[in-house]
């Protein structure tokens, strides 16, 4: 059934990744008035009135989650609130971009999605390209053609090296993170739902890999070598370095080297070896064939279009194209006239991550509630709603840490600087807990173990619920009565007020408890903490 | 001869077994999201018994590291690398094996069929391991499921109060090779794997909180969460309560992993070594209702000494078999539990130098017994060195197949990763119909 639905969606959509752009809204619009100019002509033409927008103390919580890769202060709630500026959210915005935990949540969201299915890191690298705001296209140069004896692109080799031993999935891994196209299907035979993918098109895109070796730890590439496959019909191909848009890159004629060029080569390649450096790189590179190709006019909107659509993913929960690896003609975007926009914006300003992100924040669309009071929730794709998402396990960690931390440590009369510090303490403290938190994924299930560690492991006790100094846990201790300390704990760890219906439930809690208060109170937090409020980022 | 059942872990959280109910739901209806507004008749406890009976479920003792077929369910005793042990006629009229089963070998009719024809073309411990734990090779960027995430999917159910999927694997040897990976189906189904202690980390309370604060702090945490999902919905948020919904039952389930609770007779039965321990406690997993169990035993990579190794280890697992599968047949679970020997592959013909046996994937062996299968069934030849299959040859999918189909799962159902349908065998697959009953 869902395979007729495939091609029935053919028929219906006039899709193109190069569609013209004439139509669409003028350039000079902000990012954030075209999204909800467009998103909401699809909601009217749909007849869906969407959800409202959040409250000032949500809107800090999503945005110091997606920009700083952490839950706001209770101080920073409350000024946030309090605050009658008509440009404060704006005003949020920038502070949060101008931190250095937008550059290291940055760095840790990209060093998660390019480095999946590896063990290796490229965050130290990530961590210096996004400081200096270096373009997405520069990112993608230097991860594909690193230049290793150049100190600024100090790591950046490690996106290449830990694949290099399999190359079918280097292909397929470039090809999702900067294409959006997962090719995988078309490598033992035309993808069989998408006329769009042959196995012309996977072999074409391990052509540019396909010369690309490692010399003793260093990236190694030879001017020479073919690659042979064979169709699903048996006839042996040799295939011809072509992008996804079919474009194919004529290779100047190389045949085999000589004997003596081996041999050449050879010590060519160890003396690189012994003297710990990058091998010369080949006359005609077919990685930089890659990247030269990928950028020019015509075929570069599978680059932006990717890069939208992972960013949208991430703020939204659902991409403009679903799934993210999908993006071919059968399976059109929800809202193509949008994406194309946003595609033309990002490679006329440059591929400027920064400027995008901050864009898509700014707009209604990104701070609708989560929550659907009527009877049958809109589909995803209409964007009517917010949808829920898992907390990262960075985010959590450090979410955690800064929850059960005592609030008086980031009170506002605080130097930022001085909370500046102690924050990036907390996320340095948090990465250890961090690893016992599941990265989410599409159709991510919380798994039963998680809940079983926080119910009953002793160093979620001890990590979190410990009595000291600078702990949440002290500070509840010194308030006079129930609701205080109901206050103090749902302000820190919701970073809210409480509600008036919770107030009775939580201080009966307490009351119940009058014999043991101390034990009540880390009961109480960690209630708080362990509820799905504090799990996702709603 | 069947004592009355009684509610194994003693809570009264598997009073109601909700899950044989769904799971005969699901063997019929077939849908995944089961509906639970039937569930009051379970309150009749004798339609619950009888719906237990027909959940299925499975055990899958794992010969880690490679047990030789020539040593066990194929010998061949007149080659010139036949080895040194002989084999015996079993009650299946015509079929030897091994000297060292001679437990299986009186009761290889009953309920055990043997599949001698395995070339599964992957003689590397680790590609093996994922091959015969997933069925089918790794893909770029797809992470498959393992059988016992499937089973958890197919055979359990969504708020469960027993785990789905338990994994013993004590050993160090051979662990990493293939750890239980839940692979696109979400750690929700991903094993419970235990590596050192004989119960699951995390299920008993810490003693600084006491057993009441415990559960009220619980009901706390399940307050402020439904006041939180008013209004809001996704499987996510969805899979976060339920399991810490789980969280009781599994806390419940520790006497479930506690042999003690076990007469010192049946514990006889099944010996004092770790394997039979870890095999009993499998049946009282399966008889609680937890779909799938896997039980290692490890290191059968005899690169040397062979004979010796194989002399130690085929004894104990048929004793520990034979007494597994007599268990459960007394108990009235065998019909609907499928007890499996498998291992990465097999051994090779020849003998090294070292006299051992090397790995060898073109023509080996493993045994079904139970739930689903013709008892005495015989599938496939090897020619008479045993370096070859002569009669039909099967590999990993058609394994798979097999599994599903005894479970009375459709092998070709399909799951769908986004768009892309990912059948639970690859298209084509035919299971071994020979040997299902």
């Amino acid at each position: 059934m869902r395979t007729l639905s495939f091609f029935s969606l053919a028929l219906l959509t006039a899709w193109s990744p190069l569609a013209s752009a004439a139509d669409l809204l003028p350039a000079d619009r902000p990012i954030e008035q075209v999204i909800d100019h467009y998103i909401e002509a699809r909601l009217q033409q749909e007849k869906v009135v969407p959800a409202g927008q959040i409250d000032d103390a949500n809107l800090i919580r999503r945005l110091t989650l997606d920009l700083n890769g952490r839950i706001p202060t209770a101080a920073e709630v409350q000024a946030f609130v309090r605050s009658t500026d008509p440009a404060k959210r704006a005003k949020l915005i920038d502070r949060l971009m101008a931190s250095p935990a937008f550059v290291r949540h940055q760095a840790t969201e990209f060093d998660t999605m390019l480095m999946a299915g590896t063990n290796a890191s490229i965050r130290d690298y990530l961590l210096k390209a996004f400081a200096n705001n270096r373009s997405w296209d520069r990112i993608f140069r230097e991860l594909l053609l690193p230049d290793e004896n150049d100190p600024q692109q100090q790591g950046a080799s490690a996106f290449m090296k830990p694949r290099l031993t399999d190359l079918d999935k280097l292909t397929n891994d470039v090809s999702v993170a900067f294409f959006g196209v997962n090719v995988s299907c078309a490598r033992c035979h035309d993808h069989p739902l998408v006329p769009d993918w042959k196995q012309d098109h996977f072999f074409g895109m391990k052509a540019f890999f396909n010369r690309t070796f490692d010399n003793g730890g260093f990236l190694g590439e030879r001017g020479y070598g073919v690659l042979k496959f064979k169709t699903t019909k048996g006839v042996e191909k040799q295939a011809k370095m072509m992008f996804l848009t079919g474009k194919v890159i004529e290779a100047p004629a190389s045949s085999e080297p000589s004997n003596e060029e081996q041999k050449k080569e050879k010590a060519a390649l160890e003396e690189a070896k012994r003297k710990k450096k990058a091998p010369p790189a080949p006359s005609f590179s077919a990685r930089a064939q890659l990247v030269k190709v990928a950028l020019e006019p015509e075929q570069r909107d599978f680059f932006a279009r990717a890069l939208v659509n992972r960013l949208w993913l991430r703020l939204h929960g659902h991409g403009l194209v679903a799934p993210l690896d999908q993006m071919h003609s059968e399976n059109a975007p929800s809202h193509p006239e949008l994406l194309t926009w946003l595609a033309r914006d990002t490679v006329a300003h440059g591929y400027d991550v920064r400027r995008l992100l901050r864009g898509l924040v700014m707009s209604k669309t990104y701070s609708r509630s989560s929550r659907w009071d009527g009877e049958v929730t809109p589909a995803l794709n209409l964007f009517a709603v917010a949808r829920v998402r898992p907390l990262t396990p960075m985010q959590m960690a450090t979410s955690l840490r800064l929850a059960t931390s005592d609030p008086a440590s980031f009170a506002a009369d605080r130097k930022p600087q001085e909370v500046e510090k102690k924050i990036e303490q907390l996320e340095g403290s948090a990465s250890g807990f961090a690893r016992l938190i599941e990265q989410p994924h599409e159709d991510f299930q919380i798994s039963v173990s998680e809940a079983l560690l926080f119910s009953n492991n002793d160093r979620v006790l001890r990590e979190f619920l410990a009595e000291g100094g600078d702990r949440l846990l002290t500070r509840l201790k010194q308030a006079r009565n129930p609701r205080e300390v109901i206050d103090l704990a749902v302000r820190n760890v919701c970073s809210r007020d409480p509600r008036p219906e919770e107030i009775p439930v939580l201080v009966e809690y307490l009351s119940k408890r009058a014999d043991r208060p101390t034990e009540a109170q880390r009961q109480l937090i960690w209630a708080l903490l362990t509820s799905a409020e504090f799990r996702f980022n709603y | 001869m069947a004592a009355p059942r009684k509610t194994f872990c003693g809570s009264p959280d598997h009073a109601l077994d909700r899950r044989g109910f769904l799971g005969a739901a699901l063997a019929t209806g077939g849908a995944f999201a089961a509906d639970m507004t039937g569930l009051n008749v379970l309150t009749q406890a004798a339609l619950a018994g009888e719906l237990k009976k027909k959940q299925r479920r499975c055990i899958l003792l794992w010969l880690a590291g490679g047990a030789s077929q020539l040593e066990t369910w194929d010998p061949k005793p007149g080659a010139a690398t036949g080895g040194p042990f002989r084999a015996i006629q079993t009650s299946v009229p015509g079929v030897h094996i091994s000297e060292l089963m001679p437990r299986m070998a009186r009761r290889l009719s009953r309920n055990t069929a043997l599949v001698r024809s395995l070339n599964t073309r992957n003689g590397d411990h680790g590609g093996g391991a994922r091959l015969m734990m997933r069925g089918r090779r790794d893909e770029a960027n797809i992470r498959y499921p393992d059988l016992g995430a499937v089973l958890a999917r197919e055979l359990g159910q969504t708020e469960s109060k027993v785990p789905d999927y338990v994994s013993f694997y004590f050993a160090t040897e051979g662990r990493d090779f293939a750890p239980g990976a839940a692979g696109f189906l979400g750690s929700r189904y991903a094993p419970m794997e235990l590596y050192k202690s004989m119960i699951p980390e995390n299920i008993r309370k810490l003693d600084s909180i006491s057993a009441l604060d415990h559960k009220e702090r619980a009901d706390l945490r399940d307050f402020l969460t439904r006041q939180f999902e008013r209004g809001r919905s996704s499987s996510t948020l969805a899979s976060h309560n339920e399991a810490y919904q789980r969280v009781r039952g599994l806390m419940a389930c520790d006497k479930l992993f506690d042999i003690e609770q076990e007469p010192a007779k049946m514990r006889e039965h099944y010996g004092p070594t770790q394997f039979g321990e870890q095999a009993l406690v499998a049946r009282r997993l399966v008889e609680a209702g937890v779909p799938f169990v896997r039980v290692a035993r490890a290191w059968w990579d005899s690169h040397g000494q062979n004979f010796e190794t194989h002399q130690e280890l085929v004894p104990e697992l048929d004793h520990v078999m034979g007494a597994l599968l007599d268990d459960l047949e007394q108990r009235g679970l065998l019909d609907s539990t499928l007890v499996i020997t498998l291992a990465e592959f097999g051994r090779t013909p020849g003998i090294n130098a070292s006299l051992g046996r090397d790995h060898f994937a073109s023509a080996w062996s493993m045994s079904l017994s139970g739930c689903g299968i013709k008892g005495g069934a015989v599938y496939g030849k090897t020619d008479a060195s045993g370096n070859r299959v002569v009669e039909g040859e099967v590999g990993a999918a058609e394994v798979f197949a097999t599994i599903y189909a005894a479970l009375g799962i459709n092998p070709q159902k399909n799951y769908y990763l986004g768009s892309r349908p990912i059948p639970l065998t690859d298209p084509g697959t035919k299971p071994i119909k020979e040997v299902l009953a």
